[in-house]
């Protein structure tokens, strides 16, 4: 594991059954996120990247068929310990999760500052609700609720302010490592702003990691430290956020670059012709072949992923 | 939607219940070939005269699987047997009819019933009438004047049966020394005769009335009870479907005009609702029932009424609205589609999926409340339906005096018709709510 | 101490609102609802007197009441019998024409929806109460205890007894439990009565461990104890046979419910937070769904009333649903149109009672809004 490394994920394998037989969701993910840095995956619809996060948090479906690899958590196994154990020691307290959809996230009946209070007893964090309440309030006073809003519902709020409470649920506990899958998808783009601001306040002021699961390449480059993408259920790159952002690697992450129009060029928008591989059989070799330009003999096997430098990995032949 | 219905092949439930709704229309089928409607009302309310040879509340003949010495009903008439005459002048004629018969069994007949008939008008023929067991002894058992059509019921002579010392059918088949032994074999009715007009004759038919008949056993008033079972289900098939029908399709079209026309319409349409759920829909219909018609087209007709503004309402109305504010319902009025034809073209077939299912379950609901009402004494008058045969059933406390296959053979038909559709319908629901499908 | 203050006066600000919602919602509730049952009593009324069969009631009625007056008045007891017939009649006839009974049908009709809501229901013509009394009023009343005894404990033993099951089940989908509970779902076809028929084969007639009916053994137990006991030992059949026409389907149906509901993203969001499974069924599975519950309950619950009164002639039990099967065997046709009434207000309480529990557990009820779907 890296130095300085808080979460580390080693062939991750997370295959669900189906009808028509299994979906290889996450396939062999590698990735690690070093301390107090934020980490976004970014790979288009149906790449595996929700399913990525449920993965990392354990929050396996009815029809899982395969969980596997490795997981580790501030140097402990988190894979290999039992649910119970899990749950005590790692769910919310040191892993926590912004869901995608926060409007969804929250429970209908349950006050706003309730739930949000609910970690910290359950965790032993607070002895009664009026302790936990008054933790929740200094969440809440950094994620910008009004503290009025804590004693309401769900459904009295309005979008952005859900998701600002789902965001402080997740920090309520201080945990280590808060994944946030898809958090500004659902909101309009003043919202999508606010909530990156808050986002990034909150990494200056009480240091948490980030791993941030968004197709939104643009709005993510404003608090990424570093990047990885994924294709297929699989990871094709990682590499610091300035140096992805700005001169990307694996042919899929030009390709997508090229589709995002930015302020200060004038370019012709690119877009990658085809789709991508079912998950449920997916090809042998390079799955991103089938649609890569720069494709060539050698892309018939399946490459490794192949370290470019200190902090660049790329999954593709032409950098081996 | 034949996908959908492939796919019934892997629920097997689906299939039993598929298979009992197809045993219940071949049931149907043969009833109404078999015994044609008319016949069939003709046997079920005919009176007595049609059912003098059958035994009452018999058991059905394959319970002498269980039984092995159930006794069969034997019937002695006139024409083959025994007949001598002799003319004692004066106009007056002596007829000797001698019936007999072998009897098989180990048990005592269930009663004894012997039928005259005689064409004589003004002067009664007179008879006499002498019992012969097999020990060849004779006992006198009465006499009288026949009537042209008479009937002596030989079991429920009371003075005969003191004379007796016991039930006729009884004593009469068993040993004197040991009452405990029936005596098998040859019994002969004698009777004797005096005819008094010259040109009359007398026919006798004795019936030894056995323990069990038919397929399905009789009732107390000597009712072949597969009469009411077999067309007890197209009956019950019928009322179910076209009160399934009926309801489920006039509620349809109401939460489709309801959500369509919006507002005042929609309102009005809930508040209706609403009244009717308060509406106590067995208590109205014993009302009905009561006060004025049992017909099964007015009950009928009235659980249609109840049912068109029923609870199902609310989920058509829900599937409705999604469907309203759909951008191809937005399109389809842009280009100038009518509204009656959007409701018919568009709206009702969304309700295609929710609607099978419902209604197939709702089918059993039906048959079961004309069972009700027919168990509550407010059935129809005419028609041979299971819930009458219960009724009647439970009326002469058939659970009180062992008679278990009266009750349970239109039960056990009940049960069945209602499992079948219920387990179809519950299968269809699975497969027709994707949500549930996953699931 | 600064801390503490907003603490309070936040938590009490909350507690009343809750209270006046709550107490609004019923209020306006009540009022539509007493409308409904007032339609539904007319209609009820309507198609009685259709064959003019309330008419008859309501003649009755005064006459009986005249002449109960005339019994006790003495200057009318001194008259000779042809006169005081004929003053009778005259009184009789008075009373109609105050009453209103000569106008037309729909006024006639008003007059009885006026007196059936205050359930002045007229003399049964055969039937007694248990006091001797006539007034349909009280021969439908004495009734109604045992009804509520057997049918309330059945439907609230039912309904926790489901819910808990199906919760118990929607954790093990896919089990041999959970595909038997399947299999056994359509047993909801047959009403209970029809059980009930079947129980008392076996279980009274063949195996004679448990009464044939009635709601007490006869003659009924001197101590209070043991009046009890044979009360709960007749309740046993008929509470089976209710049982068994709804458990099955119960159990599947919201176990059903649980599953679809147990996907929505913010159960997932609770196991992530590390809560057991016991408090996420009960925080984030049962209580948003317990409105829903709820209502569906409440339809079945409103069936299986008209239901019971089969259920009650199989089994003999002395309520309401018996008194209504005597009624028609004896063709008394006051006990039967009141006993109609007396239901319509029966299931227009149901459905009032559910929906305050509903508002209790639903807060995104509120005052003159239609919260549900």
């Amino acid at each position: 594991m890296a130095a300085n490394g808080v979460l580390s994920a080693e062939d991750l394998r997370l295959y669900f059954r189906t009808n028509k037989g299994p979906v290889q969701a996450v396939d062999g993910v590698t990735l690690s996120l070093r301390r107090g840095r934020t980490l976004v995956v970014v790979g288009e619809s149906g790449c595996g990247k929700t399913s990525l996060a449920r993965a990392i948090l354990r929050l396996l479906p009815r029809n899982v068929e395969t969980y596997a690899g490795h997981l580790w958590l501030n140097g402990t196994d988190i894979m290999a310990l039992p649910e119970e154990r899990f749950r005590r020691e790692i769910r919310w307290v040191r892993l926590a999760l912004v869901p995608q959809g926060a409007m969804n996230a929250l429970n209908p009946v349950i006050r706003v500052g309730d739930q949000v209070a609910e970690p910290l007893l359950v965790h032993g964090r607070a002895t009664s609700l009026g302790e936990g309440r008054r933790s929740a309030d200094e969440i809440f006073r950094q994620v910008g609720v009004p503290l009025d809003f804590a004693d309401r519902y769900p459904f009295e709020l309005s979008g952005g302010m859900r998701q600002r409470a789902a965001i402080a649920m997740a920090l309520v506990t201080v945990p280590d490592v808060v994944v946030l899958d898809e958090p500004t998808s659902a909101l309009d783009v003043l919202t999508q702003a606010n909530i990156m601001n808050v986002l990034k306040a909150i990494k200056r002021d009480m240091g948490t990691s980030f791993i941030l699961i968004t197709h939104d390449i643009a709005t993510s480059s404003e608090i990424a430290d570093d990047a990885a993408v994924m294709y297929a259920g699989q990871v094709v790159e990682v590499s610091q956020a300035g140096d992805f952002y700005r001169a990307p690697l694996h042919p899929y992450s030009q390709a997508l670059m090229a589709s995002v129009p930015t302020l200060h060029e004038t370019k012709a928008l690119g877009f990658i012709p085809g789709r991508p591989p079912s998950l449920i059989d997916p090809p042998r070799g390079c799955r991103f072949a089938d649609r890569c330009p720069m494709r060539f003999s050698r892309c018939s096997e399946e490459p490794p992923l192949i370290r470019v430098d200190e902090h660049r990995q790329v999954k593709c032949w032409l950098h081996a | 939607m034949s996908r959908a219905l492939a796919e019934l092949r892997h629920y097997p439930s689906a299939l039993a219940g598929l298979g009992i709704i197809v045993l219940l229309v071949l049931m149907s089928i043969y009833a109404v070939l078999a015994i044609p409607y008319r016949e069939a009302i003709r046997l079920w309310r005919g009176g007595e005269t049609l059912w003098l040879d059958t035994p009452r509340n018999a058991l059905p003949i394959w319970m002498t699987l269980f039984r092995p010495d159930l006794p069969r009903t034997i019937v002695v008439g006139s024409r083959g047997a025994l007949r001598q005459e002799e003319d004692l002048g004066g106009g007056v004629r002596q007829v000797t009819l001698t019936l007999a018969f072998d009897y098989p069994y180990s048990q005592v007949p269930d009663e004894l019933g012997l039928f005259l008939e005689t064409e004589a008008v003004q002067r009664l023929p007179h008879a006499v009438l002498f019992w012969r067991p097999p020990d060849g002894s004779e006992i006198q058992l009465n006499e009288f004047t026949v009537d042209p059509h008479e009937v002596y019921r030989i079991s429920a002579d009371a003075r005969l049966q003191r004379d007796l010392g016991g039930p006729p059918e009884a004593v009469l088949f068993t040993d004197a020394q040991n009452p405990s032994r029936v005596l098998r074999g040859r019994h002969q009715l004698i009777i004797k005769a005096f005819l008094f007009e010259k040109t009359s004759d007398m026919r006798a038919r004795l019936v030894v009335y056995g323990k069990a008949h038919g397929l399905a056993g009789t009732d107390h008033l000597r009712r072949d009870l597969m009469i009411p079972l077999l067309w007890g289900a197209p009956i019950a098939m019928a009322f179910g479907l076209l009160a399934a029908v009926g309801s489920t399709l006039s509620t349809l079209i109401i939460a489709a005009v309801g959500v369509w026309y919006g507002r005042w319409v929609d309102g009005g349409i809930q508040r209706i609702t609403e009244v009717n759920l308060i509406l106590p829909g067995l208590p109205i219909l014993i009302l009905i029932g009561t006060l004025y018609s049992r017909s099964i087209w007015v009950i009928l007709g009235v659980v249609i009424l109840l049912g068109i503004f029923g609870a199902g309402i609310k989920t058509y109305r829900a599937l409705f609205l999604q469907v309203k504010e759909a951008p191809y319902i937005e399109a389809a009025r842009a280009y100038g589609a009518g509204s009656l034809r959007a409701v018919f073209t568009y709206m009702i077939p969304r309700a295609v999926p929710v609607l099978i299912p419902q209604f197939v379950t709702l089918i059993p609901t039906f048959v079961f409340l004309e069972a009700s009402l027919a168990v509550l004494g407010l059935g129809d008058p005419v028609l041979p339906t299971w819930g009458k045969v219960i009724e009647d059933a439970y009326s002469k406390g058939a659970l009180f005096s062992g008679h278990y296959y009266w009750v349970l053979e239109p039960a056990a038909l009940l049960m069945l018709s209602g499992l079948g559709f219920t387990m179809l319908g519950f299968a269809l629901d699975r497969i027709f709510n994707p949500r549930l499908r996953e699931i | 101490m600064a801390e503490a203050l907003p603490l309070i006066t936040r938590k009490s600000r909350a507690a009343p609102s809750t209270l006046l919602r709550v107490v609004a919602y019923s209020a306006t509730r009540l009022g539509a609802l007493f409308l409904t049952v007032v339609v539904g009593i007319y209609l009820t009324i309507l198609i009685a007197n259709m064959g003019g069969y309330v008419d008859v009631i309501k003649r009755a009625e005064i006459r009986e009441q005249v002449g109960i007056s005339v019994s006790f008045d003495p200057v009318m007891q001194r008259l000779p019998p042809e006169e005081r017939q004929k003053r009778i009649a005259e009184l009789v006839a008075l009373e109609e024409q105050n009453l209103g009974l000569d106008r037309p049908f729909l006024a006639r009709t008003v007059v009885y929806l006026r007196d059936a809501i205050q359930l002045r229901l007229g003399f049964a013509e055969r039937m007694t109460s248990d006091t001797g009394s006539r007034l349909v009023r009280n021969v439908i009343l004495d009734r109604l205890p045992p009804t509520l005894l057997l049918f309330v404990s059945a439907q609230i033993l039912l309904f926790f007894a489901s819910v808990f099951f199906a919760l118990a089940l929607s954790r093990r989908y896919g089990s041999f439990l959970d595909q038997a509970v399947i299999a056994l779902a359509p047993t909801s076809a047959p009403p209970a009565w029809f059980y009930g028929i079947f129980l008392i084969l076996i279980f009274a007639a063949l195996l004679r461990i448990l009464p044939f009916g009635g709601m007490v053994q006869a003659p009924p137990p001197e101590s209070a104890v043991r009046y009890a006991l044979s009360v709960l030992r007749h309740m046993i059949l008929p509470m089976l046979a209710l049982f068994m026409t709804t458990i099955f389907l119960a159990i599947y149906s919201w176990r059903t419910f649980f599953l679809i509901f147990s996907s929505e993203d913010y159960v997932e969001v609770a196991k992530a937070k590390g809560l057991t499974s016991r408090a996420i069924e009960r925080r984030y599975i049962l209580r948003p769904t317990l409105p829903t519950i709820i209502t569906s309950f409440a339809l079945t619950l409103i069936g299986a009333w008209t239901g019971a009164i089969i259920l009650e002639t199989v089994f003999n039990w002395p309520g309401l649903g018996r008194a209504l099967f005597q009624a028609i065997g004896l063709y008394d046709t006051p006990v039967i149109v009141g006993s109609t009434i007396i239901y319509a207000y029966l299931l227009a309480v149901t459905v009032f009672v559910l929906d305050i529990v509903y508002a209790l557990i639903d807060p995104r009820v509120k005052v003159g809004q239609e919260g549900r779907g």
